[in-house]
C-alpha cells in the first residue's frame, strides 16, 4: 500500500521534473574572465595567520636544528673545473649511496656525476643547519645508479669538456684536458673504453635533464630509492665538521 | 518554493518531503543566473607569501590573503565554486614537515569545493595522501586515475555535480600520466587511462546523463607542450572533446595573461585557463545564464 503510494509521489514528481526541464533550461549567454592577483592590497585573514602560526613555530624550530658546522664557506664558484660544494656533494652522495648500491647488486660504484645548476644555494662557514640541507637540494630527486658504455662515458667526458663548467664529479675520477684531448683515470686506472662503468646521478639527470643525454638508455639502470636531500641530511649529521678543498680532479694542463 | 530548488531537492532524494512543495510554483522565478568559479592550481605548499626579497615572486601570494579574496567574491555572489587542479603538495617545508596536512586544513578553511591530484600529491607516496584526506572537508575527483587497487578506492570518484541556484554544474577530473615523472612504489598500482577517451565519456554522461548546465574539467595534465605539441594537453583536450565549457589546467605553472579561447570538436567556444602557481593568482570565470528562449542569439559572448 505505502509502496504504491510512494511510487505514485514519484511518478508525480518525475512527471513534474520532466515538465519542468523543458521548460526551464538555462543556457550560458555571458562569460567574463579575470585573473587576481594576490598581493599585499588584500588584507591576511586572521584566522589562517593564527592556523598557521604554531606549525610555523615548530617548522622553524626543526629547520634550524644545527646538523654539522662549516669551517669555511663553502661554494660553488671557488674554483674553474672543480668547486669546494660540488666537491663535497659528489663525495657524500657517493659515500652513502655506494653501501646501498653494493648490498643491492654486489658491485660499486665507479664514480658520480651531478651538475653545477643542481646546486642551488651555497653553505656559509658557521653552523649548518637542515634549511641548508633544504636550499642546497630544494628538489626531490633521487639517487640512480647506471651502468654506462666506454663510449657513453666517453661523450660524459665530451660534455664535460665542452661545458667547461664545474659540474660535480667525485674524486673517484681524475680528468685533465690536455693540448690533444684528455687524460682520465677512474679509480687510478686508465680509462677503459671497452669497460662499462657504474655512474651515481640523480634520476632528474639520469632522464636528460641538463642535456645529459649520455644517461639515457644506460646497460642497466639501479634506483636507489634514497634522495639525494636525504642523504645529505645523512651525510651532515653524521660528520662534525664539513671539510671539502678542491683537489685538481678536473683540471686543464 | 523556488522553482529550481525545488528540481533540485526532487533529483537529490524525490522525498515526500518535498511533496511540499507542489503547489504549482509561480513561473515568476529571475531569469538570469550568475555563477563564479574560482580556481587555483600548483600551489605547491606556498602558504605563506613570498619573501620581500624574493627574486621573481617578493610579496606575492599566501594562503591568509587568499582567503580574504575568496570570501569577498563569495559575499558577492553566494553563487561561487572554489577548485583547485592538483599539486596542492611540495615545494616548502610544510609539506616535509607536516606531509600536507596544513594545505589540507586551511583549503578547508577557504571552503574549496573540490580538487584534482597533481603528480606531487604523490610525493608522500598515495599512502601519504590517503593519510591527509581526513584533513580535506573538500572531495578529489579524477576520471582517469583507476584507483581501483589502491587505497584511494572509492575516495577519489570520478565526477561530481554540484546545484548552484538551481544550476547544474558536473566537475570531472584529470591526471597526468605518473610513468616517468613519479616513482611506481609512490603511486603502486594506480591506472593510468586515455584522458580523451575518459573525457569523451564524462563530458558525455555530464551532459546527456546528468543534463548538467555546464560541464568543467579539472586538469593537470599540462596546457601545452611546444617541444612535444601532440603530447595530451588541455588545448589538445579541449580540441578533441565536446560539451566541456571550461578547462581548469595546472602541471605546467603556465601563467595565462587571460584565459585561451578554444573551439571544440563541434567547433563551439570553450575556455581553457591556468594561473601560474604558488597560490599567486586566483582565476575567476562568470557565466551568466539565461533561460533558453531568451537568448537572443544563437552563441554566447565569451569576453576574455
Amino acid at each position: 500500500m505505502f509502496t504504491t503510494f510512494k511510487n505514485i509521489v514519484f511518478l508525480f514528481c518525475f512527471s513534474i521534473l520532466l515538465f519542468s526541464c523543458k521548460e526551464d533550461t538555462y543556457v550560458v549567454s555571458k562569460v567574463t574572465t579575470k585573473t587576481l592577483p594576490v598581493d599585499a592590497t588584500i588584507t591576511s585573514a586572521n584566522s589562517i595567520t593564527k592556523t598557521i602560526a604554531p606549525y610555523k613555530e615548530k617548522m622553524i624550530k626543526e629547520i634550524n636544528t644545527v646538523l654539522s658546522y662549516a669551517p669555511k664557506d663553502l661554494t660553488r664558484t671557488d674554483g674553474k673545473l672543480e668547486s669546494s660544494l660540488g666537491n663535497l656533494l659528489a663525495d657524500l652522495t657517493f659515500k652513502r649511496a655506494n653501501p646501498i648500491f653494493k648490498k643491492q647488486t654486489g658491485k660499486n660504484i665507479d664514480f658520480s656525476m651531478f651538475n653545477f645548476g643542481g646546486i642551488r644555494a651555497g653553505i656559509p662557514a658557521g653552523s649548518v643547519r637542515n634549511k641548508n640541507a633544504f636550499e642546497l637540494m630544494p628538489f626531490e630527486n633521487i639517487l640512480v645508479v647506471v651502468e654506462l658504455s666506454g663510449q657513453k662515458i666517453a661523450a660524459l667526458i665530451a660534455y664535460l669538456i665542452k661545458s667547461n663548467t664545474a659540474h660535480p664529479i667525485s674524486k673517484n675520477m681524475e680528468l685533465t684536458i690536455t693540448k690533444n684531448g684528455y687524460q682520465l683515470y677512474i679509480n687510478n686506472k686508465k680509462f677503459d673504453s671497452n669497460k662499462s662503468y657504474f655512474v651515481l646521478t640523480s634520476d632528474y639527470l639520469q632522464s636528460g635533464g641538463d642535456n645529459m643525454t649520455f644517461f639515457k638508455n644506460p646497460i642497466q639502470r639501479v634506483s636507489l630509492e634514497y634522495k639525494m636531500r636525504d642523504a645529505i641530511v645523512d651525510y651532515f649529521k653524521s660528520v662534525d665538521t664539513l671539510r671539502s678543498r678542491l683537489d685538481q680532479r678536473f683540471k686543464r694542463n | 518554493m523556488d522553482r529550481r530548488k525545488f528540481i533540485q531537492q526532487s533529483t537529490a532524494a524525490a522525498s515526500l518531503t518535498a511533496i511540499g512543495g507542489l503547489t504549482f510554483p509561480s513561473f515568476t522565478t529571475k531569469k538570469k543566473k550568475h555563477i563564479t568559479i574560482l580556481h587555483t592550481n600548483d600551489t605547491h605548499s606556498h602558504l605563506e607569501p613570498f619573501d620581500a626579497s624574493h627574486y621573481k615572486y617578493a610579496n606575492k601570494g599566501g594562503v591568509a590573503r587568499r582567503a580574504t579574496l575568496v570570501e569577498n567574491i563569495r559575499k558577492e555572489n553566494p553563487n561561487t565554486l572554489l577548485f583547485d587542479a592538483g599539486d596542492i603538495f611540495q615545494g616548502t617545508p610544510y609539506f616535509n614537515y607536516f606531509g600536507g596536512e596544513l594545505e589540507f586544513k586551511l583549503m578547508s578553511m577557504l571552503k574549496y569545493d573540490l580538487a584534482t591530484l597533481g603528480n606531487h600529491d604523490f610525493d608522500n607516496s598515495i599512502d601519504g595522501f590517503y593519510k591527509q584526506l581526513p584533513n580535506a572537508k573538500f572531495n578529489f575527483v579524477s576520471a582517469n586515475y583507476d584507483f581501483k587497487n589502491t587505497i584511494l578506492d572509492t575516495h577519489v570518484k570520478p565526477y561530481q555535480i554540484f546545484i548552484k541556484d538551481g544550476i547544474k554544474i558536473g566537475v570531472f577530473g584529470l591526471g597526468i600520466k605518473l610513468e616517468g615523472l613519479v616513482q611506481p612504489k609512490l603511486y603502486k598500482e594506480t591506472n593510468y587511462l586515455d584522458p580523451i577517451e575518459i573525457s569523451q565519456d564524462m563530458s558525455r554522461i555530464l551532459k546527456e546523463d546528468e543534463k548538467c548546465d555546464l560541464v568543467i574539467c579539472l586538469s593537470h595534465l599540462g596546457y601545452h607542450y611546444n617541444n612535444n605539441p601532440n603530447m595530451i594537453s588541455d588545448l589538445n583536450l579541449a580540441k578533441a572533446t565536446k560539451y566541456i565549457d571550461l578547462i581548469i589546467g595546472g602541471h605546467t605553472h603556465t601563467f595565462l595573461p587571460k584565459p585561451t579561447l578554444v573551439k571544440n570538436s563541434i567547433d563551439k567556444n570553450m575556455l581553457v585557463n591556468q594561473v601560474g602557481c604558488y597560490g599567486i593568482n586566483v582565476g575567476r570565470v562568470d557565466f551568466y545564464f539565461d533561460k533558453e528562449n531568451n537568448t537572443v542569439s544563437q552563441g554566447n559572448t565569451i569576453l576574455v
